[in-house]
């Protein structure tokens, strides 16, 4: 542990102010709580916001998990995984339930998240309206007044140009039946993972300075139409190449020699769970 | 020993967050109340939220007969200012105030507006035990279906805080804490009925 940085990287003053948005976030589902957004030592854009949210709830018992994309290895996920442990001393893994808190860059992770746990999400763009409407000031009256018809009108005009729903990630949600909200780039794979979840799910935007949250056990539902539906991704007909699972998202890669398309587990902690049980099995 | 303005508010802070995201649960503060070395006319706990909310950037007002005492305190702790009630972020509303002073307390609290329903109060009611009083039966976000719980003094704030609370996003949200170091807070989206089914503000009106 770096002795030179104030715990978590904060001064008290700074963390304080992320504190009260926080717990506003909380009491207010899914309405984003504006907030100083304080610089970091990684750019804007990068995860600053989910750091944030990170830095001002760890303390010295937590155990962290980072995930970008899924993986626990990538630059993004090892270097603010250093960055906490190094002010703070906290120990990391890369198990989900091992795990008190979590940063999550555009996932939610496989295995289900648990009543102790905290899971945070870094968000690029937290404004859902803003295909639409370039003005902060435009969007937060809409939301004011609790006007998504812009929201609905962009899914069907999708339909109208693709005659499918073409959201892909980041596809808007109804939280608690009044905002509609950015769910962050996630696969519409794990939107109904967000609903009625058992674990606390905070919301960090650095670069937009907004913080939002949905508690545990609250309503999430998709923005959808009764006769186009919300449909995930699909991997029928899919496995894992390495652990064989094909309830879960899966990243379609090319084998750069034969050309052939494969499919692999987006959550690597989870697939080398899954490998690890199966060959634990073999043994006996 | 003395409170760690680090970590000791960290886990207040964190318990505070456990409370807001699963309201009707209590959680203790003993632990960090015992570092508390100053005594006052207002519970630890109260002391300890004050900490880990209150800075100079924010604002708060007391109500009690001690007023002016705990508000130089709060004030010398955290240089924060105190306000009057309209426009306070933070109000601590302590053991000693009439039923009267806390009608008004919530009756004047900010309830934030349409564009900006955040800029609310957060109220801090000092009760002597949140596991016994009036059941009642608790639903909304943060609640598996329903939960139970018992709060004292219940005819004094509920009527209030329904009112204050009828429009959503709008509203107060409210935190309990005893002489037992225990918290329980009920954010605005909670909804209250009686434990008979009733809806407890219609009985009380």
């Amino acid at each position: 542990m770096n002795k030179t940085y104030n715990f978590a990287f904060f001064d008290e003053g700074s963390k304080r102010e992320i504190r009260r948005a926080t717990l506003k976030a909380i009491a207010i589902p899914g309405y984003q709580v504006p907030f100083a957004s304080r610089e970091m030592p990684i750019g804007r854009g990068w995860g600053t916001g989910g750091l944030q949210l990170t830095l001002s709830l760890i303390g010295k018992d937590d155990v962290l998990k980072v995930i970008d994309q899924g993986s626990d290895e990538s630059v993004n996920a090892v270097n603010i995984k250093k960055l906490v442990s190094d002010t703070t001393g906290v120990r990391t893994t890369d198990s989900t339930k091992g795990a008190s808190l979590i940063q999550s860059r555009h996932r939610v992770p496989e295995v289900p998240l648990q009543r102790d746990q905290i899971l945070i999400l870094q968000v690029p763009l937290p404004e859902p309206l803003r295909n639409f409407e370039p003005s902060e000031h435009e969007t937060k009256k809409l939301h004011a007044e609790r006007e998504y018809s812009g929201a609905w009108l962009m899914l069907f005009e999708q339909i109208m140009k693709y005659g499918i729903m073409a959201t892909d990630a980041d596809h808007p949600v109804m939280v608690h039946d009044r905002y509609v909200m950015a769910p962050s780039p996630i696969p519409r794979f794990d939107n109904s993972k967000l609903d009625n979840n058992e674990a606390l799910i905070l919301l960090g935007a650095g670069r937009e300075k907004k913080v939002y949250a949905i508690p545990p056990y609250t309503n999430i539902s998709s923005l959808a139409f009764d006769d186009y539906g919300f449909e995930i991704e699909s991997f029928a007909n899919h496995a894992c190449i390495l652990c064989g699972s094909n309830d879960v998202f899966l990243d379609e890669l090319v084998d750069e020699e034969s050309g052939e398309t494969y499919f692999q587990c987006n959550d690597t902690s989870n697939c080398l769970e899954m490998v690890n049980q199966k060959q634990s099995l073999g043994v006996k | 020993m003395n409170l760690d303005v680090v970590h000791d508010i960290q886990t207040v802070y964190r318990k505070l967050v456990t409370a807001t995201s699963r309201p009707g649960n209590s959680v203790v503060l003993e632990r960090e109340a015992k570092t508390l070395d100053i005594q006052m006319e207002c519970l630890s706990s109260t002391i300890l939220l004050a900490r880990t909310v209150l800075d100079p950037e924010v604002t708060f007002k007391v109500i009690s007969k001690a007023e002016e005492a705990v508000s130089r305190m709060i004030n010398q702790l955290t240089y924060s200012k105190p306000v009057d009630l309209a426009e306070a972020d933070f109000i601590f509303i302590l053991q000693d105030a009439s039923d009267e002073q806390m009608k008004e307390a919530l009756n004047m609290a900010k309830v934030g507006n349409l564009l900006n329903p955040h800029e609310s109060a957060m109220i801090i009611l000092e009760v002597p035990d949140v596991t016994k009083g009036v059941s009642m039966i608790l639903s909304g976000p943060g609640i598996q279906e329903e939960s139970f719980i018992s709060l004292p003094n219940v005819s004094a704030w509920l009527g209030a805080r329904n009112e204050k609370n009828k429009e959503f996003p709008l509203g107060i949200d409210m935190y309990f804490v005893d002489q037992q170091d225990r918290l329980i807070a009920l954010p605005r989206t909670t909804q209250i009925k009686g434990n008979g089914g009733e809806i407890i503000w219609d009985m009380l009106q």
